[in-house]
């Protein structure tokens, strides 16, 4: 392994990425009775599009362009269980144009017709409204065709783009694609270039869009990643790659930054005065059920701490954009991933605690350690859980620790945000029996979706004796509605060209710049004695020591 | 579904009379369920019957003061934490039992996604001696197997005598305090009279359903948009947001490139709807919902009305009058409905609202038609809509250009009271949409005044 090197500053990370000021078109109104006649409609203003102005106040205020989703690895388990659920709801719904077609691609021999009842099974298995609208299925079917291709064969893409130029002809879908790549990372690359080969990456003068949605992992360190950019780079400009991370499209997700930025009360406290910490757990309770040999060559590290860990601290700690667009947003959050302070083979040592699950007991259930799945190694070094503390270098969370911690066969599934505030300065009630926690507030990510703010109480009575009570807000409780499932909402954002929910090169970069040290660190030493944790349990005991040094405890969830 | 107030007649009802299924508790109003709770499905959990304001409140406080609100969970005793849940006021103006009744019925289908202190007002013999008759019910359901109740309060107010002209000297003291007022009026608000309006100026929100008013609804209408100048209310009308399938389908239409240039050279708007009367003469049946349809239009597109609705034959509309029946041994004589001009600065467009003889209930819009000319060419849009779906067609110079269906079921009362509630302060599209009706109406009605100023107060 290679010296990693952050980084911080190199300019063609982010090809793309630093938005620029429009040039003025050249036949842009320039005085005001330009500007008048323009707005009478006496003269058609240049450089705006013309809006449905029916629109406003409706559901969507913009509706997705006629367009084909062209689904790469649709014969595969996350279209099955994620991707074509999703559509299905958002036909159901109404979300999508009429003029949709979904071009399934895959190597397995189907024809539209098989391939109609084999996504049908899956809907049925995984949508999230059940039973099926038999109506709707009806219709949602009749715009699904399958195209036979091998990702490697260059003639394949000939045919494709023959039959995506007959789909727009036949469908009125208008030249406009998604191409979303729903296979093994391995083969985004191919199926990368050779669609830039066969031109089906141009966006034709008015002639319609081109994205790719490209799915996690994203590359495995920083190395391949900036690789992998390079290699979209080459045929896809940045403002057309939309990289999903799943977490971003959760309700609570996008509900914390309303949280933040909706509310008044909170972000004047957000900051190293008023907060001691903030932990952020992503906790699964089921082991690697039939990902061996994928999780082999992942661990807790790649699969969550640099995509969806560090992108949910970069929620938590970000500033405010200036619009809630995608690239302020987006900006914000990669300032502070390059705020978080590089750490030395030391730092590592010391704030960094790997794991491994052995046997144990989940849900009344025996289980086996991770050494007796299927396709891992007897003796395999991966980790299944991560603890790390991170610290940010900025004026706002200077001195405040961040811990971060994930694994895999722990008590329970959960995923929380636990921002801890400082004790008060004075007590007030030294005779109260028992001192009050801190305030806390929690965010509760799944399940039970919703946020806690825990603080002092007096307990009813002569003296004065203060406990701790909570105030919870439930999303369950408050809306009663169905969330939409992250991948429609991530779907959908992708259709209507909105990508403030997907991550960028230069986030995704940065992010395994801070990952690549741990791994390059752990690679030169052996683990610890793997397994280390029981199943069942919230990890090593390593884990518990990384805050009692610095005298914290984790929340017990 | 429990049981209504039960006719207070002179107001003389027992305290902690069994209203529903389960046993009381001995001295409180508890009630025993003999069923576990199931997800989703409100349980009346508390009743009890008071006939002053100090009891009332007392009685509220009494329910949460219960240390245990005990359920059955598997056959055995159980507890879920029940926990009051407001996040509004909501009061219900019924002027007939039958309409509480429906409305409670609602209200209580939306405890766990809108909790709110519900009070449902009623007037009866006005000319009698003043009394007051509370019933007073805690309804709780579990939003799922694992989650705690959530519990409401719903308080069944009939107001005898002189008192009844003074509802909101009732519910101003029961209203949860920093927590938004909004006044279900389902039938028809008497806007003009000043019991109304007091009742109104404790309010931040009115709903109403402009469909079912009598007669035409247009008087009641221009007087509803009235409102909007001399109070700070947030109106919702459910015949504007019914609508909203409708307004999805006709803007479907300019989101395809080819057809939004046509959009800004609209020269006709014409709303077919259902009616009963065989005359179909104006005043006869309702034309809110019709009206709404050319409003909303209207509004989106920055049109003035140049000439409001006035019938086909010329004669200004008769607001309330119900036209004289067909005469004898003649065939009734269809009437050709109103119409209207709006301008578009540019452009005079012809709108026209017309009857037609239909099973569908009265004032149902059945066809919204749009004709729009272009440079010389010319684009026909046609919506019609059905229980379960809205079909669109267009048609440029005369060729078929699109046939679509979506499928958009009706929405019942529950979904429309929930989006009411949700939408919280004003809707800019849906004021100026109601603004557009008035103006469209014309000047023929008075403008309601409230008798004091309404405070701002909370808005969620």
């Amino acid at each position: 392994m290679t010296a990693p090197t952050r980084p911080r500053t190199r300019p063609d990370a982010q090809p793309d990425a630093v938005p620029q000021p429009a040039p003025r078109p050249k036949d842009a109104p320039r005085t005001m009775k330009d500007v008048r006649l323009a707005r009478e409609g006496r003269k058609k203003q240049a450089g705006r599009t013309l809006e449905n102005p029916l629109r406003e106040g409706l559901r969507l205020e913009r509706v997705p362009d006629p367009c084909v989703l062209v689904l790469f690895g649709a014969t595969g388990d996350l279209a099955h269980r994620k991707v074509v659920p999703a559509l299905y709801q958002l036909w159901r719904t109404n979300l999508l144009p009429h003029e949709f077609v979904l071009l399934g691609i895959g190597r397995r021999p189907f024809d539209d017709a098989s391939f109609r009842t084999e996504l049908r099974g899956a809907a049925e298995k995984y949508s999230r409204v059940l039973p099926l609208d038999e109506s709707a299925w009806r219709t949602f079917s009749e715009r699904i065709d399958y195209q036979r291709l091998d990702f490697d064969d260059a003639k394949g893409y000939d045919a494709l783009a023959g039959r995506l130029d007959d789909l727009d002809h036949e469908r009125g879908t208008r030249g406009n694609r998604l191409y979303y790549l729903a296979t093994q990372p391995s083969a985004f690359s191919e199926i990368v270039a050779q669609l830039g080969r066969v031109g089906l990456d141009h966006e034709v003068h008015g002639g319609g869009w081109r994205r790719v949605v490209i799915e996690k992992p994203f590359g495995h360190d920083l190395e391949s990643a900036h690789r992998l950019n390079k290699e979209v780079g080459r045929v896809f400009r940045e403002s057309q790659v939309y990289r999903i991370d799943h977490y971003l499209g959760k309700e609570t997700v996008r509900n914390l930054l309303v949280f933040r930025f909706a509310n008044g009360i909170f972000e004047p406290i957000w900051n190293r005065r008023h907060i001691d910490h903030v932990q952020i757990t992503v906790a699964e309770s089921i082991g690697v059920e039939n990902r061996g040999a994928f999780y082999e060559e992942t661990g807790a590290s790649r699969d969550f701490l640099q995509n969806h860990l560090l992108q949910l601290m970069s929620l938590v700690a970000m500033e405010p954009p200036a619009t809630f667009a995608a690239d302020p947003l987006r900006d914000e959050k990669l300032k502070v991933l390059r705020a978080i302070a590089e750490k030395s083979r030391s730092d590592i040592a010391q704030d960094v605690v790997r794991g491994q699950y052995g046997s144990g007991w989940v849900a009344a259930e025996s289980v086996r350690g991770y050494r007796e799945e299927a396709a891992v190694d007897a003796g395999s070094e991966t980790e299944t859980f991560i603890a790390a503390k991170l610290m940010i270098d900025d004026w706002r969370w200077s001195g405040i620790p961040f811990y971060l911690r994930t694994g895999k066969r722990l008590p329970k599934r959960a995923t929380e945000i636990a921002i801890q505030f400082k004790e008060v300065p004075h007590k007030l009630f030294r005779e109260s029996a028992t001192d009050p926690d801190p305030n806390l507030l929690a965010i509760r990510i799944q399940p039970d979706e919703g946020i806690m703010l825990r603080f002092g109480a007096k307990i009813p009575g002569l003296g004065i004796d203060v406990r701790s009570v909570t105030m919870d807000f439930t999303y369950g409780s408050a809306f009663a509605v169905d969330s939409p499932d992250a991948y429609e909402t991530l779907i959908l954002d992708a259709l209507l060209g909105d990508a403030s929910l997907f991550t960028r090169a230069d986030e995704v970069e940065q992010a395994w710049g801070i990952v690549d040290p741990i791994i390059d660190a752990w690679a030169d030493s052996p683990p610890p004695d793997f397994p280390n944790y029981e199943s069942g349990t919230w990890g090593p005991d390593a884990a518990d020591q990384l805050l009692a040094r610095d005298g914290r405890r984790w929340r017990r969830i | 579904m429990v049981d209504g107030p039960s006719t207070a007649g002179n107001g003389a009802g027992n305290v902690g009379e069994i209203l529903a299924v389960g046993t009381r508790a001995p001295g409180s109003g508890r009630v025993q369920i003999d069923v576990p709770a199931k997800p989703g499905e409100p349980t009346l959990r508390w009743r009890s019957r008071v006939h002053t304001i100090p009891e009332i409140e007392q009685e509220l406080a009494r329910i949460w003061a219960e240390p245990n609100l005990e359920t059955m969970i598997e056959g055995e005793p159980g507890r879920h934490v029940a926990a009051r849940t407001s996040v509004m006021n909501l009061v219900v103006v019924a002027r007939r039992p039958e309409v509480g009744e429906r409305s409670a019925a609602t209200i209580q289908l939306l405890t766990g996604r809108h909790p709110s202190r519900t009070m449902i007002v009623s007037a009866a013999d006005p000319d009698g001696p003043s009394w007051l008759d509370a019933q007073i019910q805690a309804h709780c359901v579990l939003p799922r197997d694992d989650a705690p109740e959530i519990c409401a309060e719903l308080i069944y107010l009939t107001v005898g005598g002189e008192s009844g002209r003074h509802l909101d000297a009732i519910v101003a003291p029961l209203l949860i305090h920093d927590l938004p007022v909004t006044i279900w009026w389902p039938e028809e608000p008497p806007f003009g009279k000043s019991q109304a309006m007091d009742l109104l100026s404790t309010a931040d929100r009115l709903v109403v359903d402009g469909s079912g008013w009598s007669e035409d609804g247009l008087r009641r209408l221009r007087q509803l948009a009235g409102l909007l100048d001399t109070t700070m209310l947030s109106i919702r009308d459910f015949a504007l947001v019914r609508q909203s399938r409708w307004r999805e389908a006709i803007a479907s239409i300019f989101d395809m490139p080819e057809f939004l240039p046509y959009l800004p050279s609209i020269r006709r708007i014409a709303v077919t709807y259902a009616t009963h009367d065989d005359s179909g003469s104006p005043g006869s049946t309702n034309v809110v919902k019709p009206v709404y349809h050319v409003a909303w239009l209207a509004s989106r597109l920055g049109m003035r009305v140049h000439k409001p609705l006035a019938t086909n034959d010329g004669a200004r509309r008769p607001a309330t009058r119900r036209a004289s029946p067909p005469a004898r041994g003649g065939s009734p004589h269809m009437s050709r409905g109103l119409s209207a001009t709006l301008g578009n600065g540019r452009l005079d467009v012809s709108v026209v609202v017309r009857p037609v003889l239909s099973d569908m209930p009265s004032g149902t819009t059945l066809r919204v038609e749009l004709l729009s000319e272009r440079r010389g060419s010319e684009l026909r849009a046609d919506v019609t809509a059905e229980q379960e779906s809205v079909h669109v067609r267009v048609w440029v110079d005369g060729v078929e250009e699109l046939d679509r269906g979506f499928s958009a079921p009706r929405r019942n009362d529950v979904d429309l009271l929930a989006e009411a509630i949700e939408s919280g302060s004003r809707d800019p599209i849906s004021d100026e949409t109601l603004r557009m009706a008035a103006d469209l109406v014309g000047p023929d009605a008075e403008r309601p005044k409230l008798a004091q100023p309404v405070s701002m107060g909370a808005s969620a």
